[in-house]
């Protein structure tokens, strides 16, 4: 209970607030990445790849434009890779290289307010990246390449906050364990990019193994519940999934966080 | 200073950290207007105890108080009055040195009043102000040390805790540093120092705290320490000449046991009594008397640990 709160004490949106002032230090070269990945996502799977699947992709028993499936997968992807690269080298660089939480853990703040803040701003830097991918699929759309129940947009700020924060509590996981930044490559291939591909976030899961294991990615339940959203206004059944997931990984990872970031950045 | 109720002090702190006992019931006390140097060998857990003096690690056992409260109980509102600067840089080499000043400034409630007014009076004080818009990387070791001793004074804290706060700067970077430290204690500021160097904790402490082991092995002024630690006098003869056994009996007889030996010398501490008693035992032997110093002593507590 006591870490929770500190969720909403001042001393987490104090680190959530240094973030900030250095990403708007950076700002011309941080909004680069959410507004060109998704033209070239858009242009390489969708162009690209979409061009070889003309007849375009059964979902839910109709036929679906390959860039039209594709949107919300990519705001499902933008989600969970932002949140956790961000929670991972972000946050291991500051705590391994700038020695930022050491300084920061000498004054008012505590440990829980700086893992708190990292989940925080991860959470928020992410939501404003897909804000801004979305921005850049209404353009699409105004242009005639989408289709999409754009009306259904302001919903998915909400929900890719709280899946942010999810998964960004799963990233500082691997950032107290991992011993150098060389060792990152451990939990991205075992389990950051196995999660990112049995998601249907690019493609339908079509195989049965696949499609049972997705079950417990909340990566896929937040694919198929933004496409739900914005494809047909209703992405109910993924998402009380998602809700469900999400609950438990923050009920589990962000106590375990605090445990082993302890460890890691007290010694104690 | 004895009439003062003590701004800081601690009682029987014990820490254990991956299962090894590093401090072991520390007591100490300091005032505001005053300098406490804490001194130790390597492993001695000055570190440690100066962490949990100031909430970076809790305590197994033990009592801290600020001003006669227990910090455990408003460990924040305690924080509020800290300044730290580590002996590692922790700046944000995000930031410009101003913006350094500006962001530690951030993590503090109540908020310091006039912040901008504070770091300009900081950056002139520290002789920053020619950096102020330059990375703290761009700085001399001597600057950044200072940088991070300004960021510490952000907030108008009332307890200074020093970490080392000169190791690897040269003689005129330290000899600043020791400056700021002295202005810093007649602004009635309390300070916990750390040093391994000797002079420096001679020179800028009214109060010595040394550890051993994890257990406080002298407490009081450095000159007191030294008395009661090392005697009035040191006798430094060769370790290897032909009176060797015989200075190793009478040794033994007086329960004084083995000599420190540095680079081929003994080292012997004696009270005034012992000497008079060593002169007459070895008349014909060439020896030099001088006074003991806080290097003695820092051999005397290291060398059972390094043997």
């Amino acid at each position: 209970m006591h870490g929770l709160r500190a969720a909403i004490e001042w001393q987490s949106r104090a680190v959530v607030g240094r973030h900030l002032r250095v990403y708007l230090k950076n700002w011309h070269t941080s909004f680069l990445p959410p507004v060109l990945e998704p033209i070239t996502l858009l242009l390489a799977f969708g162009l690209g790849l979409g061009a070889y699947m003309s007849s375009g992709i059964e979902w839910h028993g109709r036929s679906v434009g390959y860039m039209n499936f594709v949107a919300p997968g990519m705001l499902a992807y933008a989600t969970f890779m932002t949140a956790i690269f961000q929670s991972l080298f972000g946050a291991f660089i500051r705590m391994r290289y700038q020695r930022t939480w050491e300084g920061q853990l000498t004054t008012q703040i505590e440990l829980r307010h700086v893992v708190w803040g990292e989940i925080l701003w991860a959470a928020l830097l992410t939501t404003t990246y897909v804000a801004i991918v979305g921005l850049v699929l209404s353009v699409c759309q105004a242009v005639g390449l989408l289709q999409l129940e754009l009306a259904f947009l302001p919903v998915v700020i909400p929900i890719v906050f709280v899946a942010a924060s999810a998964f960004a509590a799963l990233g500082l996981c691997f950032t107290a364990l991992v011993p150098t930044i060389d060792h990152m490559n451990l939990p991205i291939f075992l389990v950051v990019l196995p999660l990112g591909f049995v998601s249907a976030t690019y493609f339908p899961l079509g195989h049965p193994v696949l499609a049972a294991i997705s079950i417990a990615n909340p990566l896929y339940h937040l694919a198929e519940g933004l496409r739900g959203l914005l494809l047909a206004g209703d992405g109910t059944g993924h998402l009380a999934g998602l809700a469900a997931l999400l609950a438990v990984m923050l009920a589990v990872l962000v106590p375990l966080d605090m445990r082993l970031l302890r460890k890691r950045v007290l010694g104690d | 200073m004895s009439g003062m109720p003590p701004l800081l002090e601690a009682h029987g702190l014990v820490k254990r950290l991956g299962g090894r006992l590093v401090v072991d019931g520390v007591d100490l006390v300091c005032h505001g207007g005053q300098v406490l140097g804490l001194l130790g060998p390597n492993g001695a857990g000055k570190t440690t105890t100066l962490r949990m003096l100031y909430g970076f690690l809790s305590a197994d056992a033990g009592v801290i108080r600020f001003e006669g409260a227990d910090v455990s109980r408003q460990l924040s509102r305690f924080k509020r009055q800290l300044g730290v600067c580590t002996q590692e840089d922790t700046f944000d080499g995000d930031f410009t040195v101003r913006e350094n000043l500006e962001i530690a400034a951030s993590y503090f409630r109540p908020r310091p009043p006039a912040v901008g007014r504070r770091v300009d009076e900081l950056l002139e004080r520290f002789a920053l102000a020619t950096y102020a818009g330059d990375k703290p990387e761009a700085l001399s070791g001597g600057f950044r040390r200072r940088l991070m001793i300004a960021r510490a004074l952000v907030h108008r804290p009332r307890m200074l805790f020093l970490d080392e706060p000169t190791t690897g700067l040269d003689p005129q970077a330290r000899v600043a540093v020791w400056d700021l430290v002295n202005g810093l204690r007649a602004d009635g500021l309390g300070i916990v120092l750390t040093t391994h160097y000797m002079d420096e904790a001679e020179r800028l402490s009214d109060v010595l705290t040394v550890l051993a082991q994890g257990k406080v092995a002298a407490h009081g002024t450095p000159k007191s320490v030294l008395g009661d630690m090392l005697g009035e006098h040191v006798v430094v003869l060769p370790a290897d000449g032909p009176s060797r056994p015989a200075v190793a009996t009478w040794l033994d007889a007086h329960g004084l046991g083995e000599p420190l030996t540095v680079l081929g010398a003994w080292h012997l501490p004696l009270s005034g009594e012992q000497l008079a008693d060593f002169a007459h035992a070895f008349p014909a032997l060439r020896y030099e008397v001088r006074p003991p110093n806080l290097d003695d002593l820092f051999l005397k507590l290291a060398l059972p640990c390094t043997a």
